[in-house]
């Protein structure tokens, strides 16, 4: 009697578990009247106002908005999403995910008003599947307090077009007491994701320069690799952090020198403004070309970036036309209704994308940005990369930060890298 | 049917289809999100076998386990001892060398991140005076600190169980080896350990498969820095197949993983079942 006891509650509890699991796993049906659309951010410096401005928004055109983010790696968690049958009615992606993930999942955006005021959108074969968020460009970051006072003088960005330039200006500053006026960041993707693409982006044709190098063309001859790694070298021999010590520098201890002025440059992109901001900076910052001995290109006088960041909206039968109504008259307030640019450029201190959004930028860095952006003076991103480029040669252009290895075994692996890649990506 | 079934559908459902849904995903080239699957064959297997990032991280995965499991369970054991042996306060230390699992992996992986770049560097400074590096710059300074932070964090887990251990062996048996002339030495040898070998094969099989699939500490402490020289095969596989987007070719690494790990964790438990002794 007691074993039977014993096993109907077993048995009992063990319902119990399945059933709640099961119960667990079904709960995200029922969509009411009112239209729910749901929006994935992967920009984490301006969730908390994305959350406030799905509220408002929501409230003011009668939808139900509900904003999601995520750490992960942008792709990684477009797949889990994917797998899962529960897509994102917008998502923010980067640049490469619209071209890998867009032709099998995004509606055609062609027929909507922003799109002949940006030149930033993303179309693949023919159709416009991507929104520009905002536009970002890389390139030197400089503190002009910081230089002012330990030079003396007012500091004119445009004044330092060449390395020898910025060398002679490096000696001015040590000369006025800043021991290392630069910092690295060791980061693998501020490495080898934004430093080093320069050298392809700052080519004529940066798909026929890969495919030489793929083919084993001599990438230490090249002129725009020497002419940047030459800059490279003197940014690490005065940076704050050396040798090993530059491995294991903090991104956020490097942001902090530069914004108390005890570093005054640093390569980054206007998205370092948030980092940046954390630390009370001077607004007296702002950024410019690195410089290069070589101007091909015209490249000392112009930022390299672009487009960064797209919403594109989800075309599968789990999202309804009502909702990818919604999701477009959402992109369609953004970029056209004033309240959206506004909010584009004061609330999320974005730089718009759209040359009807006139409003001034106010932080910095994005103001340097607008600046070059509006005076056509930016070198596009090269958006083709393959997905483990950043890793690989992360890792690589890292042991050269930290002299264990020089520049001739750094342009060797970068060509051993593209030989023995599939070039699927490259176009 | 009543008692087992639903733990055994329960079980299908989230182990069996997904492990066999997993084994058809291994034969294709799928990138993990697009929505047709092309076939092909054994090509992946090909691949992880061709990927020499992948056999060295399992190599430095092998590395890391052996040193980690002979040191978590030396100190765990040491650690067990002494809160038997009827110190003053020995509940006490029982909790404090328990408390470090009972935080995750990620968190502790942050907290000493900041232990090593700055509590560490700042102590060298003052000692040596002139600012040192932080460990976690060196190749081999990060695989240290990786050790040292897993032993850290599970030797007070293993410590539970070789507790449980020395208590389960009765007191009346030691005494009686120590009456018959053995000394403390010889009666922990030979009376002791012996009867404690179930303890031995639980927390080396634990400590071994923890330390094969660990990911969260190895993210969170060192994200495979420097120069991508203390990625894990775990950091590896996840990696492959949702970063470079290599679906097919992460899934038969994992693969080889787990077939690693589960011939390891089998043999450890064969030889070390087969020598229990009762009392």
């Amino acid at each position: 009697m007691l074993k039977d006891w014993k096993r109907w509650t077993a048995a009992a509890a063990a319902t119990v578990l399945a059933v709640g699991m099961l119960g667990a796993c079904g709960s995200n049906s029922g969509s009411g009247d009112g239209t729910k659309i749901t929006i994935f951010n992967s920009k984490s410096e301006i969730q908390q106002q994305l959350e406030e401005l799905a509220e408002s928004y929501g409230e003011s055109h009668g939808v139900d908005v509900e904003v999601y983010y995520s750490s992960d790696t942008v792709a990684a968690h477009m797949a889990t999403k994917y797998a899962a049958n529960q897509p994102y009615t917008i998502s923010m992606v980067d640049a490469k995910d619209v071209y890998s993930l867009g032709a099998e999942h995004a509606i055609d955006l062609s027929g909507e008003k922003w799109v002949s005021e940006t030149d930033q959108a993303i179309s693949v074969d023919g159709k416009v599947l991507g929104f520009p968020v905002s536009v970002e460009a890389r390139g030197l970051i400089y503190n002009a307090d910081a230089i002012k006072k330990a030079t003396g003088k007012d500091f004119k960005p445009e004044s330092i077009k060449t390395t020898d330039d910025f060398k002679n200006l490096i000696s001015d500053l040590k000369a006025g007491g800043m021991e290392s006026p630069v910092g690295v960041m060791k980061e693998d993707w501020s490495l080898a994701a934004h430093y080093l693409p320069q050298v392809y982006e700052e080519q004529e044709d940066p798909a026929a320069f890969i495919k030489s190098l793929h083919d084993g063309a001599d990438l230490n001859s090249n002129a725009r690799w020497t002419s940047l790694m030459d800059t490279f070298d003197v940014l690490v021999e005065n940076n704050y952090a050396k040798g090993d010590k530059a491995i294991s520098a903090e991104r956020e201890v490097t942001e902090q020198k530069l914004a108390k002025g005890e570093i005054a440059f640093m390569f980054g992109g206007n998205w370092d403004w948030a980092v940046l901001n954390q630390y009370e900076p001077t607004k007296n910052m702002g950024m410019m070309p690195v410089p290069q001995n070589d101007n091909d290109m015209d490249v000392q006088n112009k930022l390299v970036g672009g487009g960064s960041k797209y919403f594109f909206i989800d075309n599968s039968k789990n999202t309804s036309e009502a909702q990818q109504k919604a999701a477009k008259d959402f992109l369609n307030w953004l970029s056209m209704d004033k309240e959206g640019q506004e909010w584009i450029v004061n609330t999320a201190h974005l730089v718009s994308p759209f040359k009807n959004n006139t409003l001034e930028v106010a932080d910095p860095l994005g103001k340097s940005v607008k600046e070059f952006a509006d005076k056509n003076m930016l070198i596009n991103n090269y958006n083709y990369l393959p997905d483990d480029h950043y890793s690989v040669l992360g890792a690589n252009f890292q042991k050269y930060l930290a002299g264990q290895e020089d520049r001739a075994a750094l342009a060797g692996q970068v060509v051993d890298y593209w030989k023995s890649n599939d070039m699927k990506t490259i176009q | 049917m009543m008692f087992a079934g639903p733990a055994t559908i329960l079980f299908c459902a989230v182990v069996v289809v997904p492990f066999i849904y997993g084994l058809y995903l291994t034969l294709t080239s799928w990138d993990g999100i697009a929505n047709n699957k092309p076939f092909v064959g054994l090509q992946n297997y090909r691949d992880a076998f061709a990927d020499t990032a992948y056999w060295s991280a399992l190599g430095r995965t092998a590395i890391y386990s052996v040193i980690s499991v002979v040191l978590v369970n030396v100190v765990a054991f040491f650690l067990a001892y002494l809160v038997t042996s009827g110190i003053k306060g020995q509940n006490f230390f029982r909790a404090g060398f328990f408390i470090p699992n009972l935080i995750g992996g990620i968190v502790l992986g942050y907290v000493w991140k900041f232990v090593f770049n700055r509590a560490f560097v700042a102590i060298g400074t003052a000692l040596t005076g002139h600012e040192g590096a932080s460990l976690l710059g060196t190749t081999n300074g990060a695989l240290f600190a990786l050790i040292l932070v897993s032993v850290w964090q599970y030797a007070g887990y293993m410590m539970l169980i070789y507790v449980a251990g020395f208590m389960g062996v009765d007191d009346s048996l030691k005494e009686a080896a120590l009456i018959d002339g053995c000394t403390n030495g010889q009666a922990m040898r030979n009376v002791v350990i012996p009867l404690m070998r179930s303890s031995f094969v639980q927390c080396i099989f634990l400590s071994t498969t923890r330390c094969f699939m660990v990911y969260d500490l190895n993210l969170s402490l060192t994200k495979g820095e420097p120069f991508n020289t203390s990625v894990m095969a775990a950091m590896h596989v996840y990696n492959k197949a949702f970063v470079y987007k290599n679906y097919g070719v992460g899934q038969a690494e994992a693969l080889i993983l787990f077939i690693i790990c589960a011939v390891i964790g089998m043999i450890q438990v064969y030889v070390g079942k087969k020598g229990e002794v009762e009392a």
